[in-house]
């Protein structure tokens, strides 16, 4: 799966992916369910903020997957891996999603390597009764539900299959495939985590599409709670990827927390 | 040759437009479609089924379910039970457990055990990969199942072979401090073990370990592909060249008196196919671990690029064929004794031999009258003619201590 144009960073032995942007402060950048596009307009914007490191964990995107790496467990410490890698006293950690659970895991175990925390949509957490699932089951619902409850506007914004290249189709089957080996079971969340939320000692901020049926705004709220002194903000128009459907409003609300 | 009787207990008795409706027969398709009392009807046939094959001298075959109206049998060990005891004579071939969504395969192992000893030495134990709508109602990871099964399968045999106190099993995907079941198995080392599976790789495999290679509706090329693998894979480890005791062959099949009878009442097995395979996308084609992502990948596209691997799926190309396809393609025997019995053999040349004949003798609307006739007539007028089974010689776990 090597990429050749693609910067690579190697954390103990394992190869990633890494889409650079930017100059400033290190943002470290945890994609969620998708790897982050290096054509997204969010990061040139959000590049004029800091210097934005986004790896693609392994079996995600192009980065190989170790035998046995095969865990949330084994994500975070490689996060943890690569916080301690990163140059400068202070890292601003971002993650989107499914790495959003894993920047909250990332932040709670080690908030002084932080300066500040954005989660932006993420999953990760147990909410609600045993029997109302928080997160929809993009795995086990139809196609068509999971298109039309991830975005706000799904015709503009939902990937076009049919006009995908061979080789992007390919990283959003190796992506779908990385996702469901690591967040299959429990699905998509650490029944452990809200326990340890008080942990995060860094400003918080989480930003939430108004319209994502992927994880709803009340969900996020809930998160909010969990997190001391956190704030939420939502975007409107905006589903389960705020920073695709509206990048100037999502950069604008994030830079703004960021120069605070 | 041994003849083997698989029956799914199918529930057929779905209002078309339900089904026509659903994106999915299984898993998903509600169970207030399904009426206990007709449910309890079909369980007495398919057993009383199963009694005449014992009387016929017949073995028979118990399944585990896709969770929809292709099988009622929701658990192949309890299935496995009552065969165990209600038969006297034949063997029993559990074909099988869905070991890669069981939790615990000492569990399982422990179940066979027991039917083994009920039966008083009569199973065989056959394990299947499983995958698609089953990972979602057994709510089992479907992303690395493979080396879950293997490892299953490992942990069961040891399980079966171990009868000196507690041993420990700290394995990638299960584990389990203290396995020590009672009862043991009653056959040594442990009963036959078979596989189901097409894919060259694990045929491969299956041949190392000197399992049962069956292949369920495949077809004689695909079969022969499998066969050829596992006789190479033998080959190449030095074992000796496999009998053909080592491979068995599935298919519809119903004899009746005359090709007329044969052909109608047969094509009513297509249901099978056409109306039982019907699953959602997200439980089949997109549901990540099946296909490697190179292959996977062109399944997102609304018409995959030709010479695409990616809907190879076995079932895929089966919805929608006629009886006269599926005749041609292996896949159905039907007809009288005679054109049954040349079908049977024309396949066997194609694939070089094989030693166990499942035949899939009622699916769909067939009703229980007109499998057992098919189930006599294949048993008195073609069984007879089939060649014996071939043995594979020693460096093989042995068979029965009968």
């Amino acid at each position: 799966m090597a990429n050749a144009d693609a910067e690579r960073l190697t954390v103990r032995g394992i190869e990633l992916e890494i889409v650079r942007r930017g100059t400033g402060r290190p943002i470290l950048a945890l994609h969620g369910f998708d790897t982050i596009d290096p054509s997204a307009s969010f990061l040139d914007l959000l590049g004029r903020h800091g210097e934005i490191v986004a790896p693609s964990s392994p079996g995600f995107g192009h980065s190989p997957r170790p035998k046995d790496f095969d865990t949330v467990y084994d994500l975070v410490h490689l996060y943890l891996e690569v916080l301690e890698m990163l140059p400068g006293d202070k890292v601003t950690l971002l993650g989107f999603s499914f790495g959003g659970w894993l920047a909250a895991e990332v932040a709670a175990a080690c908030s002084h390597r932080l300066d500040k925390l954005v989660l932006v949509d993420p999953v990760g957490i147990k909410i609600s009764d045993r029997e109302t699932p928080d997160i929809l089951d993009i795995f086990n619902r139809s196609p068509d539900e999971v298109r039309r409850r991830s975005w706000h506007d799904p015709d503009r914004f939902a990937p076009d299959f049919d006009a995908m290249s061979d080789e992007a189709l390919v990283v959003y089957a190796r992506n779908r495939e990385a996702l469901c080996l690591y967040a299959w079971h429990p699905y998509m969340y650490n029944s452990q985590l809200p326990r340890w939320l008080g942990r995060i000692k860094v400003p918080t901020l989480l930003v939430w599409g108004a319209s994502d049926g992927i994880v709803t705004p009340d969900y996020g709220r809930a998160y909010s709670r969990f997190i001391p002194g956190s704030r939420f903000a939502l975007i409107e128009r905006a589903g389960h990827h705020p920073e695709i459907e509206q990048p100037e409003a999502f950069v604008e609300r994030v830079s703004r927390f960021l120069e605070e | 040759m041994q003849a083997w009787y698989h029956c799914e207990n199918v529930y057929p008795f779905v209002p078309q437009e339900v089904l026509d409706r659903a994106p999915s027969v299984r898993a998903s398709l509600p169970n207030k479609y399904c009426d206990p009392k007709i449910s309890a009807d079909l369980f007495e046939e398919c057993l009383d089924e199963h009694l005449l094959c014992d009387e016929l001298g017949v073995n028979v075959v118990s399944i585990e379910h896709h969770s929809g109206i292709n099988s009622l049998y929701g658990a192949s060990p309890m299935i496995l039970g009552i065969l165990a005891r209600q038969t006297k004579k034949v063997r029993i071939l559990s074909l099988g457990t869905l070991i890669t969504i069981r939790p615990d395969p000492v569990r399982v192992a422990e179940e066979y055990a027991t039917a083994d000893v009920i039966s008083r030495g009569r199973l065989e134990i056959g394990f299947v990969k499983s995958g698609d709508s089953e990972m979602v109602s057994g709510n089992a990871n479907p992303v690395g199942y493979v080396d879950r099964f293997w490892e299953a399968i490992d942990l069961i045999q040891k399980t079966l072979t171990s009868h000196d106190g507690p041993f420990s099993w700290e394995g990638k995907h299960f584990t389990h401090r203290h396995v020590n079941i009672w009862p043991p198995v009653y056959q040594r080392p442990h009963p036959p073990m078979w596989a189901a599976t097409g894919d060259p790789e694990t045929s491969a495999e299956l041949g190392r370990r000197g399992m049962v290679n069956a292949l369920v509706l495949r077809g004689p090329e695909a079969s022969k592909r499998a066969f050829d693998a596992y006789r190479d894979a033998r080959r190449e480890a030095g074992l000796p060249a496999p009998g053909s005791d080592r491979f068995a062959y599935a298919a519809l099949c119903y004899v009746g008196d005359t090709d007329e009878e044969g052909l109608r009442v047969g094509s009513k097995l297509l249901w099978f196919l056409n109306t039982s395979l019907k699953q959602a996308p997200q439980m089949s084609k997109f549901l990540p671990g099946r296909l490697p992502p190179e292959i996977a990948a062109q399944n997102y596209r609304s018409a995959p690029r030709p010479g695409s691997l990616a809907n190879v799926r076995p079932g895929q190309s089966l919805i929608g064929i006629t009886a006269e396809q599926a005749i041609a393609r292996g896949i159905l025997c039907a007809g009288n004794p005679d054109t049954v019995y040349r079908q049977i053999m024309d396949i066997y040349e194609k694939v070089g031999g094989f030693g166990h004949l499942i035949f899939i003798g009622r699916s769909g609307f067939l009703d229980h009258r007109e499998a057992e006739k098919g189930i006599r007539l294949l048993a008195k007028e073609v069984l007879p003619r089939l060649p014996a089974a071939t043995t594979t010689p020693a460096a093989e776990p042995a068979r029965a201590a009968e």
